[in-house]
């Protein structure tokens, strides 16, 4: 579904990404970890072009994202995409939000677009909040939100960066279960995440980076075991004690 | 200073209407309103063309920033007046002269307004714009601008302010907005400017004493409602 060759990318002469080469196949769940400032953000934005890249091919569903027939716009369409901060609109409601994707881009009526979005919402169980503005409601839901609107236009991909991490504790598990629904139904995901336990119970693979480079790419029974990377156990002992 | 209300006070309000033209005070509501009715799309373009990605809009919207910004409105007044109608070979009423001058002057102030409100939204708004698929366009004007306006209507208001301050300069053209007719007023009644040029002072005082007044409770307003806003100082 999306693999990268050989790709790399600088910020001017600093090097972020080395020469990553890996493949997320179709309806499987990637979880991204590494310390902070290894490239995990950068290497998720580039898939959608948030991030140009210096070399090396990204492809998606089998078409190079750099490909002259390939309109960035109709590529984002079909990759959804969550940030740390939400972002939701503040000055839309909740509704007008998960909506504002079949207005501006598929060129619905509000009536029109209601109650695909209403659906929308009922599966990310906030229904009821569909009048509420994003002010006026919890992290969590916020996040929940946010991931209502990156699916709203049915993507391929559902990319999620640091989904949890805004989050006050109590609420993480709101949006970890959901995430682990959507994985259950087979969407295709890369979610960088620091919550071990959704990774181990999850991914089917976890990447981990160190310094811009892939190191260690390996299913999670491996992952967590006396075998994997040196750099990875040293990884999941410094969380375990974060925690 | 009350039998000069008594005897001009209908004079300070409308001017000559209904006998004659509309002036006083209403004639510098209405320039003040009208200028910064049409300032504010012009404004909107120049953010726009300063914040764009495209650098020829960039270089003119910031060229003409700039020189506007390093002359005085006096004299775009006198631009406007003196040399604008041998250049397009007909003359021009003179509010309508005014008007102009300040929507060029005011285009300048105000649109760096704007532009800070765009510039003062978190980044990860366009970016989550971006990422659903959305270009320019409906960015803009869905997601960026009715946030970036929304957080400097306190700005807007605090122009209208400063326009209706220098809408008195019109009454160097003979424009007779409110201070034009207080001229007159003395040049009939010579023996009391202090009264008359107080009362002027009073008038202006009370309309944008209030207005400052409205623009603080507006900031407090829309610094509760929302996170991710821009406070963005008073210029001009
Ligand atoms: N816009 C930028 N300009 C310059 N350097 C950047 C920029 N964004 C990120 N970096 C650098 O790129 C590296 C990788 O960052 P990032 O992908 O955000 O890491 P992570 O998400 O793993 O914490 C870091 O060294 C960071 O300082
Ligand atoms: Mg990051």
């Amino acid at each position: 579904m999306i693999e990268f060759q050989g790709v790399s990318k600088w910020y001017g002469t600093l090097k972020v990404l080395k020469d990553i080469s890996a493949t997320v196949d179709k309806g499987t769940t990637i979880v991204l970890c590494g310390p902070s400032g290894s490239g995990k953000s950068t290497l998720v934005r580039t898939v959608n072009r948030l991030e140009p890249i210096q070399e090396g091919t990204i492809t998606v569903a089998g078409a190079d994202i750099y490909a002259k027939s390939v309109n960035v716009n109709t590529l984002r369409m079909g990759i959804g995409f969550v940030f740390q901060q939400f972002n939701l609109f503040p000055h839309l409601t909740v509704i007008d939000n998960v909506m504002l994707p079949l207005r501006r881009l598929h060129h619905q009526s509000r009536k029109e677009a209601l109650p695909t979005a209403l659906l929308m919402l009922e599966r990310v169980g906030l229904a009821d909040k569909a009048h509420a503005l994003p002010a006026d409601i919890s992290g969590g839901q916020s996040q929940r939100v946010a991931i209502a609107r990156s699916l709203i236009l049915n993507p391929e991909v559902l990319i999620l960066d640091e989904p949890t991490s805004a989050l006050d504790p109590e609420m993480v598990s709101e949006v970890l279960k959901l995430l682990r629904q959507l994985s259950g139904e087979g969407m295709t995901m890369m979610c960088v995440t620091h919550e071990m336990g959704f990774a181990r119970e999850v991914a089917d693979r976890i990447w981990f980076l160190k310094n811009g480079e892939l190191t260690f790419d390996a299913k999670p029974l491996v992952f967590f075991s006396p075998e994997a990377h040196p750099d990875v156990r040293g990884f999941l002992s410094a969380i375990q004690k974060n925690h | 200073m009350l039998e000069i209300i008594r005897e001009y006070g209908l004079m300070l309000l409308v001017g000559e209407y209904p006998h004659g033209k509309l002036g006083g005070l209403a004639l510098t509501l209405i320039i003040s309103i009208v200028s910064l009715a049409v300032t504010f799309p012009c404004a909107v373009l120049i953010a726009l063309a300063r914040t764009g990605p495209l650098r020829t809009p960039k270089a003119i919207a910031s060229g003409f920033v700039h020189s506007v910004r390093a002359v005085p409105l006096l004299m775009l007044i006198f631009w406007a007046y003196f040399a604008l109608p041998i250049v397009i070979g007909f003359p021009i009423d003179a509010t309508y002269t005014l008007i102009l001058a300040i929507v060029v002057y005011q285009a300048a102030y105000l649109g760096e307004i704007i532009a800070a409100g765009i510039e003062g939204l978190p980044k990860g708004q366009s970016e989550a714009a971006k990422a659903l698929g959305l270009g320019y366009v409906p960015t803009t004007f869905r997601v960026i601008l009715p946030q970036a306006i929304f957080n400097v209507i306190p700005g807007i208001v605090n122009q209208l302010t400063t326009i209706i301050k220098e809408s008195s300069l019109g009454s160097i053209i003979a424009v007779s907005e409110l201070s034009y007719v207080m001229l007159q007023v003395n040049s009939n009644e010579v023996t009391k400017p202090l009264q008359i040029f107080g009362i002027l002072a009073a008038t202006y005082f009370i309309l944008c004493f209030a207005l400052s007044q409205a623009t603080n409770w507006l900031e407090r307003r829309i610094a509760n409602r929302r996170t991710g806003r821009v406070v963005v100082e008073a210029v001009a």
